[in-house]
């Protein structure tokens, strides 16, 4: 049986190369494809890896907290080249679909 | 930072003859860096022999270039990127992989193979206080970014060596080495004219990787610098052919890579190296962000870049092809009549001194001491009792990471692109590589860092004797030896007493046998939380192959008589035998007798030209329990061992079983009574026939007396050790 103050939270984790980081796909992206079919306003690319998932917890802080430390913990990211970013939402992965 | 220490400050205002202002002390100090300048070690380094037949361009450039007839030559170089890899190993291996892969390119070769030689501390030491392991992590990365590196390059990586050692712990060591291959008169001669120009070519430069050279010349000792180092490999696939091109076109009158210290080692090296003047405007430098300072400019260690001059009449060549590829090249000055470094920003001059005194950084004086772990590692050392249980010990040698199959890592590498690999990675002791011109040549990298401590002198005689075994098992005679020497701090007399031990080790060895040092580099300040690292020196040959009959393998046949060549000594200090199973550091280095390695090398060259060998192995880490066991994974078959008949002089059973004397090589043959005429007629030369190969039953006899009783499925699960931690 589950608590009623428990929900479930759709985390969203971002990873990117710090900004003094290069970032070879971003910007084989941008000469490549954007600026190449002619959308030269477009200025920068920076490529990211996006993980998406569903948590039970208490609160959206505590869903934060404990994807935070499982990324830190299993190395999802290494914190000397990029940055990892972690949002909560209320909801599910599908709620997201439009 | 990178500092100048007092002395050497007092040293370039004494030779400039007035103070340098900031910038110039700042590309001083990283040319002076020992990452650059090699001041610790370069008077020892230089007694080296480095002259031989085949050496067309020995140590002290770019890549070494050795002769292999009919026109054409080979090139090979060896690097090391174990600081960057430390802090992140996939960026870090890449790069290390890319800077290499330059280096062969900048002698006007095109790349055919890369080898590495990896160390880690061991995968089950459980060092993070979240209980992961740091070795696991590092090897897994480590491993994919050379794998995708050499992969989307199309370069394969055809063979390597690694080694886990608890020295490692929170570290690892990637060494990574290339072979080049070109036509001898295509190489690129590093020459200039006055008014020839000054080109760069490749990524655009940012400012990461700002003081690289000066961080692997520090004690690693903070995680989190932003030496890191993004790699492109696409952009280096381009470089390789628009630069491959340009030489074809006789477009390119010198060339150099940019590595550590950035422009400004690489401008003051060869300005000093063609003893020429140059002029350099940094405006024009592409750049990945907007307002970079002169120095950042100068000092930056953005990766795949490279410096080229040309001259007036082949620059439209040189517009056409880099246009071709879409690479960005910029005109950064000229070539002038004075031999000055001159550095402009904005016309305004920020740097301007002789190059010769940039590029040439003052000698440091080292002191050695016998390290006094050397005297306390003997005293500690009793001997174990020897198991009863031998057959669980050969199995668990056999599941040692360091031993067991390196499947798991080389089927991540594309070891076939190009179609020069004859034989695949575990196949054979080394790789062999087919050349135009109906040759073939044979690399392998060893170290040894475990007798390399007990024993720096003869460990590292050792890791010679095994690379030339190594080449030797494939039919190969050595005609050059690369070394890659990496320790602690050069400034711990320990460490350079071990270091000098090292060099002198090389130098007696390739003199005794011949064999030219045709390039090496220097890694000091490797050290840890824990302290120096354990002396590593790592070892490559490059053998050559005349005919394609004489290429072989180490899988032994069914139905193979089995010989041994060399004798067995009480020689176990710093084997994996006492290392891994009984967790022993010290006792007795196996010692290299010069005399009989020579002759026992050229024995087996000798079997093998006479068409009577099926198959050869060296006999190193394990001893010889593994060394046949390893040939009959390979091979599908069992064996049958009487160990009586193994010559030898030790006195109790395991260390004739796991015991690593060197100069001993096993053999597998269809013709016993031809192999056993022919090494009889060499005089002093000792062998026996041990056993033959047959069915699946795995056993090791002392007269009726079974001691190792298995069988073929179980040492070949045993050998898949590594697979087996790297996938649970």
């Amino acid at each position: 049986m589950r608590k009623s103050n428990l929900a479930d939270f759709l985390v969203l984790v971002t990873i990117e190369n710090k900004p003094f980081v290069s970032d070879p796909e971003g910007e084989t992206i941008l000469r490549d494809l954007v600026v190449k079919g002619g959308y030269s306003n477009i200025k920068s690319v920076r490529s990211t890896k996006n993980l998406k998932m569903i948590i039970t917890a208490k609160s959206k802080s505590v869903a934060e907290e404990s994807v935070r430390k499982m990324c830190k913990d299993l190395r999802i990211f290494n914190p000397v080249i990029s940055n990892c970013t972690v949002k909560a939402m209320l909801g599910n992965a599908n709620s997201t679909t439009k | 930072m990178a500092d100048l220490t007092k002395d050497e400050s007092r040293y370039l205002a004494y030779k400039l003859n007035r103070e340098p202002n900031k910038i110039e002390k700042e590309i001083v100090a990283a040319e002076w860096s020992e990452h650059c300048s090699y001041k610790s070690s370069k008077r020892f380094i230089k007694m080296l022999p480095s002259k031989g037949k085949h050496v067309i361009v020995g140590p002290g450039y770019d890549a070494a270039v050795l002769d292999v007839g009919d026109g054409y030559v080979i090139t090979v170089h060896i690097q090391s990127h174990n600081h960057p890899s430390a802090v992140d190993p996939y960026g870090g291996a890449a790069t290390g992989v890319g800077g290499v892969i330059r280096d062969i390119i900048s002698t006007g070769t095109r790349p055919i193979a890369l080898l590495d030689a990896l160390r880690f501390a061991p995968l089950h030491e459980e060092n993070n206080e979240d209980g992961s392991s740091t070795s696991e992590w590092l090897l897994r990365h480590v491993v994919r970014g050379i794998g995708d590196y050499g992969n989307c390059i199309g370069v394969p990586t055809v063979a390597g060596e690694i080694e886990f050692d608890p020295s490692f712990i929170n570290y690892c060591l990637v060494d990574v080495a290339s072979i080049g291959f070109g036509r001898r008169d295509s190489i690129v001669r590093n020459r200039a004219n006055y008014d020839d120009l000054i080109i760069l070519v490749g990524g655009p430069t940012g400012r990461d990787g700002i003081h690289g050279a000066a961080f692997a010349s520090k004690t690693y000792l903070h995680h989190n610098r932003s030496a890191v180092q993004i790699p492109d490999p696409f952009l280096e696939k381009l470089l390789i052919e628009a630069i491959t091109e340009a030489v074809e076109e006789g477009a390119i009158k010198a060339l150099k890579d940019l590595g550590g210290g950035g422009l400004s080692c690489c401008l003051s090296e060869m300005s000093d190296s063609l003893g020429k003047g140059f002029d350099i405007e940094l405006r024009e430098v592409h750049v990945k962000e907007k307002g970079m300072s002169p120095l950042e400019l100068m000092l930056s260690e953005s990766q795949e870049r490279m410096l080229i001059i040309t001259d007036h009449l082949k620059i439209d060549n040189i517009r056409r092809i880099f246009d071709k590829y879409e690479l960005k090249y910029v005109i950064l000055g000229k070539i002038k009549d004075h031999h000055n470094l001159v550095i402009r920003c904005n016309e305004k001059i920020v740097a301007n001194m002789p190059s010769t005194i940039v590029a040439n950084a003052p000698l440091a004086r080292r002191y050695s001491k016998r390290p006094a772990y050397l005297t306390t590692l003997r005293l500690d050392f009793t001997p174990p009792v020897t198991p009863s249980n031998l057959t669980g010990v050969l199995l668990s040698m056999l599941s040692n990471p360091t031993i067991a199959s390196k499947d798991w890592i080389y089927r991540q590498y594309d070891h076939e692109v190009g179609l020069r690999t004859m034989l695949k990675p575990g196949e054979a002791d080394a790789s062999v590589l087919r050349l135009n011109n109906g040759k073939f040549i044979s690399v392998k990298l060893d170290g040894n860092s475990k007798q390399c401590y007990i024993d720096p002198y003869h460990g590292t005689l050792g890791c010679l004797s095994e690379a030339c075994r190594n080449v030797a098992c494939t039919g190969a005679f050595p005609i050059g030896i690369i070394d890659h020497l990496q320790f602690g701090s050069p400034e711990n007399p320990e460490v350079f007493w071990s270091f000098r031990k090292a060099v002198n080790a090389i130098n007696n060895y390739c003199k005794f046998m011949k064999i030219p040092v045709v390039g090496g580099k220097v890694s000091f300040y490797n050290e840890t939380s824990k302290g120096p690292i354990k002396p590593t020196p790592v070892i490559g040959a490059i053998g050559l192959i005349e005919e394609k009959r004489l290429i072989t393998q180490s899988s032994l046949k069914d139905g193979n008589a089995i010989f041994i060549v060399g004798t067995t000594a009480n020689e176990i200090g710093g084997s994996e035998y006492y290392e891994y199973v009984h967790h022993i550091t010290g006792g007795n280095v196996a010692k290299v007798d010069m005399n009989i390695d020579r002759l026992n090398l050229r024995s087996i060259l000798q079997l093998i030209d006479k068409n009577v060998v099926s198959c050869v192995h060296d006999c190193s880490k394990g001893g010889v329990a593994v060394a046949i066991s390893e040939m009959a994974i390979l091979g599908g078959v069992g064996f049958n061992v009487f160990i009586d008949k193994i010559p030898n002089s030790c006195s109790n059973i395991d260390s004739l079983l796991f015991s690593e004397s060197h100069s001993r090589y096993v053999i597998g043959t269809k013709e016993p009574k031809t192999v056993e005429k022919i090494l009889s007629g060499i005089e002093g030369l000792v062998f026996s026939r041990i056993c033959d190969a047959y069915k699946e039953k795995v056993t090791f006899k002392m007269k009726s007396k079974i001691l190792i009783d298995t069988d073929l499925p179980a040492i070949t699960t045993n050998f898949k050790r590594l697979e087996q931690i790297m996938t649970r």
